[in-house]
């Protein structure tokens, strides 16, 4: 009874728990909640990946919702790749693969609530810091609904085979030795 | 100068799922309007419950917050075991202790010094200070990293923790972990010093009301799990009586009910538990205090935040001396401890960060029928307001800037729970 319930909310990637140590240089991050409908995409994708072969020598992690804990997960890494539901004013679907410089977001100043706190201010934080990785690859897909039960909107969901294929060309990348940028 | 009429309208939050607001209107020196609004999203959760297996409850309440997402599911797991009749062994008491203590630290530490430190340090907020003091942050950033880490040990992950369970843990930390841990613990004792030092020199607002506060209480510990809720007014209630103490009710301008004891408003969080529980702190946490110069009863919702760095020197010693309990015991392997029946109604209740967490859950059958979450900003929300109401016409005689700094602060110093249960980003390509 235990194994059964249990395994209904934590199969795939939500196993992917962060590690305290580094194992790898590359660390695939997926940020959101599978129990918000489209906001889950970037676990469904970390979900996909976990298949392939490219993925055993980097490090998996489901993040959640960690707000400013992004900077610790971040860590000790030379790359990292962020999945995560990214409103791009775009179609449902639309996926871009972008830096956190070329995401021109203004990060909130945390005026009311940590609780608001977000990737960009994680980012923000971590590059007054200077702690972030040498490179860092956000995979931001457009939600359709970010509502209250769990599972993907066709739409998103039919990005994910895509997304799964761009992060494993830029592993290929990651990997090969003396790999000074993605 | 006095300013007869001012109107303030503050926007903190504006995300997917709502937005908090402060909305004070003075007219002709007469405060008109004075409301705080903070969506309530646990509701969601509940209706997300319903027809779920008990085992599941956790981790889907573990995910309504990314801060005290230990502390949901820990409330959510004793709501559980009240309702099918779990006793968890004295291995699983201790470690979830250790547990709670990790996700405490690490949320004080958050909040004291990413959200109120700037403040008090004259800096808009924790990014310009990570530039003018990064031996602060990083500081913090150390503390938290070590907080976090316990919790993985113990749990899997802080954030929406995985090994734990109803009746136990699917998982444990190695005795050469908690040695590990122990010795980074002990390690973090001059950075606590230090935290104390830092607030030792800022100066709060000097701003005192009255109020009730509640916390939980056990005589013969410093209580976030379990114990009886106690009133500073007098007067105590089992978990099961909670509603006698939450009693709920809506007003117009706001979708997120109040709460209402034996006041109009009562406060919840580390200021209500120190109040409350300040015998049963370690020895180390009371000199903290008196550095501090925080002493029960303490009015000033300014000082709730001392009051967590009084905390954070409680935690450390408390969570030194159960890795030591723990190591002397050594950990065994246990299977979770099965329950009675599969039908049942339950109360679960713990002090997280901001306040006393309930978790009430009845189950049939194995499924989840209802449940009702109440958390501490839902608690304090009505508080808030009434401080709000005290403090406006005291401060009328300074610009509208400062006026909304002083309320901003306020807010602050209880640090609302704005849902976090998703942070979708916000791009714009230009």
């Amino acid at each position: 009874m235990f194994a059964s319930s249990e395994t209904r909310l934590t199969d795939g990637a939500s196993f992917h728990a962060p590690v305290t140590v580094p194992r790898s240089e590359v660390l695939i991050l997926a940020l959101g909640n599978p129990l918000r409908g489209d906001d889950g995409v970037g676990a469904a994708i970390l979900c996909a990946l976990q298949t392939h072969s490219e993925v055993a020598a980097v490090d998996l992690v489901d993040g959640g919702t960690p707000g400013l804990e992004t900077l610790l997960m971040l860590q000790g890494y030379r790359h990292a790749i962020i999945l995560d539901a990214a409103d791009m004013g775009q179609a449902p679907g639309t996926w871009r693969r972008f830096t956190p410089d070329e995401a021109g977001w203004q990060p909130r100043l945390l005026g009311g609530s940590l609780h608001d706190a977000g990737l960009a201010e994680a980012l923000s934080l971590g590059a007054a810091l200077r702690t972030l990785p040498q490179s860092i690859v956000i995979y931001g897909i457009q939600p359709a609904a970010i509502g209250w039960e769990p599972g993907l909107t066709r739409l998103v969901q039919e990005a994910v085979p895509a997304v799964v294929d761009a992060v494993l060309d830029d592993l290929c990348g990651a990997l090969r030795p003396d790999n000074e940028d993605m | 100068m006095a300013a007869s009429s001012v109107k303030i309208d503050v926007h903190h939050i504006t995300r997917v799922e709502g937005h908090g607001t402060i909305v004070v209107d003075v007219k002709n020196g007469q405060l008109k309007q004075c409301e705080l609004e903070i969506p309530e999203t646990p509701r969601f959760f509940e209706a997300m419950l319903r027809g779920r297996p008990y085992g599941e409850s956790s981790h889907i309440t573990s995910r309504i917050c990314g801060i005290c997402a230990v502390g949901h599911a820990t409330a959510s797991l004793r709501a559980t075991e009240n309702a099918l009749g779990v006793e968890p062994s004295e291995q699983t008491v201790l470690l979830r202790k250790l547990n709670f203590h990790g996700e405490m630290l690490d949320s004080h530490i958050l909040h004291a010094y990413m959200l109120v430190a700037p403040d008090l340090l004259g800096v808009g907020s924790v990014i310009p200070l990570a530039k003018t003091a990064p031996d602060v942050v990083l500081r913090a950033l150390r503390m938290k990293k070590l907080a976090g880490d316990l919790c993985a040990a113990i749990c899997g992950r802080h954030t929406h923790p995985i090994a734990m369970t109803v009746g136990g843990f699917t998982h444990y930390p190695s005795v050469d972990q908690l040695v590990g841990l122990r010795e980074r613990l002990e390690a973090m004792r001059p950075d606590v010093d230090a935290t104390v030092e830092l607030f030792q020199k800022l100066k709060l607002p000097a701003f005192e009301r009255d109020t009730e506060y509640i916390a939980l209480h056990k005589d013969d510990e410093y209580c976030y799990i379990d114990g009886e809720i106690a009133s500073s007014d007098g007067g105590r209630w089992t978990l099961d009586e909670y509603r006698q103490v939450t009693n709920e009710y809506l007003v117009q301008y706001s979708s997120a009910k109040r709460c209402r004891n034996q006041r109009e408003t009562y406060m919840v969080g580390a200021l209500a538990r120190v109040n409350l529980n300040f015998d049963q702190l370690h020895p180390k946490a009371k000199a903290a205090a008196a550095a501090l110069n925080l002493k029960p009863k303490c009015i000033n919702p300014y000082m709730n935040t001392v009051a967590q760095v009084v905390e954070i020197a409680h935690c450390l010693e408390d969570a030194i001396r159960l890795t030591d309990v723990l190591i002397a015991r050594g950990i065994v392997w246990e299977e979770p401890a099965k329950p009675a029946r599969l039908t049942g109604e339950g109360v679960g209740a713990c002090d997280v960060p901001r306040g006393t967490l309930f978790h009430n859950y009845v189950i049939q059958d194995g499924l989840v029928s209802g449940a009702n979450c109440i958390i501490p900003t839902g608690q304090n929300l009505a508080n808030i307001e009434a401080d709000m109401h005290a403090l406006v016409p005291r401060i009328l005689d300074r610009r509208p800037e400062e006026i909304t700094l002083s309320l901003e602060m306020l807010v602050r110093a209880y640090d609302p729970c704005i849902s976090c249960s998703t942070h979708a980003l916000d791009v714009r390509f230009e």
